[in-house]
């Protein structure tokens, strides 16, 4: 009855630093439909710095899975901006989402798209791609992702970059602190420039220090 | 007895012989000169220190078969369960292709009464009362065509010729074929316009025909003879065929326009072509040339037998085509029926039979990005809250549902996502009595209250800071669990304590709760804790596999019991006093806690038990399990009676939390896979 195998769990009881403390388990080895994110997440818990060995893609994967479930992550990871924003970001100052003086953003989560606050642009766009990206009728599986549904990720991350682009611009020591500790921004900056997701126009953000330069891989973006 | 020559290993070769009965009371010496070959010396300790041995060996066997048994008690129990639900299913079929064919049979009485202004006789278009299910024995089969001739020779006589029944048919597939607006296969739509056409065309000429009285139908009866037969018995299995092939989609219609195609290349049409757009060319054809010859008819007999004849080879071919295809169809049937919402016949099933229900899918809740660690019900509304993986928690309200694909069950958007845990939430709890109050703790070692948005918000409404309260920072590692009654909050930590709040207090921390352990030896962590007596005491299960109850008046403890295996949850009976446990080797246990005796252990998954709810009524029990599957216990019998497999895996996780609405018939399952079910 004794279990030589790993089992990959997180017991109740388990102290916070022995929480997903377990041995990584090769991409090949897994065997559930939740591989993707299982890899992804494994790679980042890693080293959250090494941008290119979290986002270098598996052989023989699907790409449009791939980067279905890599903005997943990001959509997730991003609430811990938008929680350290709650304290600082209220709607008497940041009346509108706004980047520098140049940019406002509207909200996109109302019938007609108005100027909420950015506050409140950050929580509806986080939980509006919540709502796409588990949307049963765009992404009814986590295996196999249409083609149709997969031009919606642009969308998604073009809204998504904004919340980074404030912060940047409005909240820098937020920012600063929540990149320093995640490396959030500029993995994502890496991922929408490789699969050319977002054209570089809209990325308004100045070259964060200490980033490598990326080069758009043209193969892998063609699909 | 025997003597135990072959006894095994473990026993000691000395004992042998040891337990001849009927030598006992025989001198030991004389024993040992009749058998040289065992040169042992009995002795009445030896023997006693034997019988003692084995009778130990007995009993350690005895507990690994009851062991052994109980395991097999539980599979037999999973297995009934899978079988109880492919009755369900079956039932359910069954059940659906009767209603299709009396709906069909309505249909055609409307038609017929709205046609002809008379009620259709209806004594001889019913199908035989012997009809056979779809998956009838041929002889059945046999039965079932010989029934069907003899009706069509009583349609015949009262003039209904295989005319009006092409175009009947191909009314019911031209209205069907309007349903499938989602059909995108040109080629179909051609056909289906066709069909139309066809259908008008011989609708004008049976008008017609009428005109002339019984003289026509006889001709027509006689020239359409030779595919009569077949037309007609097949008829209403063809337009039911054509019912589940729409649904189907495409696929069935081309095979079924490829039938056509072959029927009519045999029907001396001659022409060998197998595609599709050629044949729809060659129907065309065929129409413009019925419709030339009535232009020029001027009503004379010839041509309406060409007419009707022409119509009798576009029934028959289909009809055989469908004859043939009887098997397949059925397959891809079963396929339908099973992919198309079964949940809602078994929902009505269940209203039925409310002595035993039967619990299935009908809400998944999916927003989270990653496992849902815990869910709690509202203790009023049919609302629920959810904590995740991935920060976040978020309420639901099961009566605000957006519509999904018929075969989902139906999807509910969150209502409120709440955002202030800087790291994955772990546990939840729901106030009572306040029940606008929702409490949730996590990795990050923080108990957070919040003042719940009304179940009427809109996601997309402006933040408000006052849904978060107060947060409560005494314990320094993760928050493995709350439980919440009369105003007072439980809370276990990885932190080695477990801790007693008043939650709206100036100083919340009421008490804190360790077990009296060697200094030396570093504490158990808690895995779960739940009040028990009450309010009065509190039940808290560690890592260690101990359950601890305290008193909360005095912080003491008050019993320590325990078994070898991890405890995952605990949870107190709401009117015994039976504290149930979860643990990792697959088991439930109960304990009475007043006298601390283990009432009943039983294995109730096939992988460790995670999540244990119990109804409040205390009648059912529920668990959960990293098996996948979530499990009904029917607390008196200790049965199973009910399995559900509910969630997926992500690395060795699956389920981690399962829950009772406390007064409405709702049960959940939390997951890994980051979804949420809830069950009717």
């Amino acid at each position: 009855m004794t279990d030589v195998q790993i089992l990959r769990r997180n017991r109740p009881g388990t102290k916070a630093k022995d929480f997903c403390r377990w041995p990584d388990e090769p991409f090949e080895e897994m065997d559930s439909t939740l591989a993707v994110p299982q890899f992804i997440q494994q790679t980042i818990r890693r080293d959250p710095a090494n941008l290119e060995a979290i986002l270098k893609m598996p052989e023989a994967q699907d790409e449009g899975v791939w980067k279905y479930e890599h903005l997943r992550q990001f959509c997730m990871e991003l609430n811990g901006l938008a929680v350290r924003l709650q304290s600082e970001c209220k709607p008497e100052t940041c009346t509108q989402m706004t980047a520098t003086e140049q940019w406002i953003f509207l909200c996109a989560a109302h019938k007609t798209p108005k100027e909420c606050p950015a506050i409140d642009y950050t929580r509806h766009t986080l939980d509006g791609a919540a709502c796409l990206l588990n949307s049963n009728k765009y992404f009814p599986s986590r295996v196999s992702i249409k083609e149709s549904s997969v031009a919606k990720l642009g969308s998604v991350c073009r809204r998504v970059y904004r919340i980074f682009s404030h912060a940047y611009f409005h909240h820098r020591a937020i920012f600063d602190a929540f990149e320093k500790e995640t490396h959030l921004c500029k993995r994502f900056t890496y991922f929408v420039t490789k699969y050319s997701i977002i054209s570089k126009e809209i990325l308004i953000l100045p070259k964060l220090d200490d980033e490598a330069p990326i080069t758009p891989a043209v193969g892998e973006s063609d699909a | 007895m025997k003597i135990p020559t072959t006894m095994d290993d473990n026993s000691v070769s000395h004992h042998n012989g040891g337990q001849v009965g009927s030598q006992i009371g025989v001198s030991v010496n004389n024993k040992q000169n009749d058998e040289p070959s065992q040169n042992v010396q009995y002795s009445i300790p030896g023997i006693l220190h034997f019988i003692q041995h084995e009778w130990a060996r007995f009993e350690l066997e005895r507990s690994q078969w009851e062991v052994d048994r109980a395991e097999f008690e539980a599979r037999i129990a999973f297995l009934q369960g899978e079988r109880k639900g492919q009755e369900n299913l079956k039932n359910d079929l069954v059940r659906r292709i009767k209603m299709l064919e009396y709906a069909l049979k309505q249909e055609r009485a409307k038609f017929h009464k709205l046609k002809y202004g008379v009620e259709l006789q209806q004594g001889d278009v019913r199908p035989p009362p012997e009809e056979p299910a779809p998956d009838a024995e041929p002889a059945e089969r046999a039965h079932f065509k010989q029934g069907r001739q003899l009706i069509k020779q009583y349609l015949q006589e009262i003039g209904y010729t295989d005319t009006i029944l092409d175009v009947r048919s191909n009314r019911v597939r031209a209205l069907l074929g309007l349903n499938n607006e989602e059909t995108d296969n040109p080629n179909y739509r051609n056909y289906d316009k066709q069909q139309h056409d066809r259908c008008d065309y011989a609708m004008n000429h049976m008008a017609r025909k009428y005109d002339y009285g019984g003289k026509e139908p006889r001709k027509s009866g006689v020239s359409g003879g030779g595919y009569n037969e077949e037309g007609l018995s097949v008829q209403e299995t063809a337009a039911v065929f054509a019912n589940f092939e729409f649904l189907a989609n495409q696929e069935m219609d081309m095979d079924e326009i490829d039938d056509l195609d072959a029927k009519q290349s045999h029907h001396a049409v001659g022409k060998a072509g197998e595609e599709v757009d050629h044949e729809a060319e060659e129907v065309l054809n065929e129409l413009n040339l019925l419709t030339e010859s009535e232009a020029d008819s001027g009503g004379q007999g010839d041509e309406y037998t060409v007419g009707a004849s022409g119509a009798g080879v576009g029934g028959v071919s289909v009809s055989g085509g469908e004859g043939e295809e009887e098997p397949l169809a059925l397959g891809e049937l079963a396929q339908l029926t099973v992919s198309n919402e079964p949940e809602a016949y078994d929902v009505a099933q269940t209203n039925k039979e409310a002595f035993r229900k039967t619990w299935n899918a009908k809400y998944t809740l999916r927003s989270h990005f990653d496992g849902v660690r815990a869910l709690a019900f509202h203790p009023t509304e049919a609302a629920l809250v959810t904590a995740s993986e991935d920060h976040t928690l978020k309420l639901w309200n099961l009566q605000r549902t957006v519509p999904a694909k018929k075969s989902a069950g139906l999807d509910v958007e969150p209502l409120y996502t709440f955002r202030a845990h800087t790291a994955p939430v772990l546990c939840l709890a729901m106030g009572a009595p306040r029940s606008e109050e929702l409490y949730s703790a996590g990795l990050d070692g923080t108990i957070r209250l919040w003042n719940l948005p009304p179940p009427t918000a809109d996601p997309y409404d402006p933040y408000d800071p006052s849904v978060q309260g107060a947060v409560l920072r005494d314990h320094t590692d993760a928050v493995w669990s709350l439980a919440c009654a009369h105003g007072r909050l439980l809370s276990a930590s990885a932190d080695g304590t477990a801790r007693l709040w008043a939650p709206r207090a100036a100083r919340p921390l009421l008490a804190t709760l360790r077990p009296e352990a060697a200094p030396a030896a570093p504490a158990p962590a808690p895995a779960a804790a739940d009040f028990a007596e009450a309010g009065a005491r509190a039940a808290v299960v560690y890592r260690d596999g101990s359950l601890i109850i305290y008193d909360l008046e005095t912080g003491q403890v008050v019993l320590r019991v325990g078994c070898d295996s991890a405890a995952t949850r605990v949870r107190s009976h709401p009117t015994l006093g039976v504290a149930v446990t979860a643990h990792e080797d697959r088991h439930i246990r109960f304990w009475d806690v007043a006298s601390g005796r283990l009432a009943h252990a039983m294995v109730a998954h096939l992988d460790a038990v995670t999540g244990l709810a119990l109804d409040p009524n205390g009648l059912f029990l529920l668990s959960g399990s990293h098996d996948c599957s979530v499990r009904l216990w029917n607390l008196d019998t200790k049965t199973c009676v009910q399995e559900i497999t509910a969630h997926r895996k992500k690395f060795d996780e699956s389920i981690f939390d399962v829950a009772f609405h406390p007064v409405r018939p709702y049960i959940a399952s939390a997951g890994a896979d980051g979804l949420a079910k809830v069950f009717v």
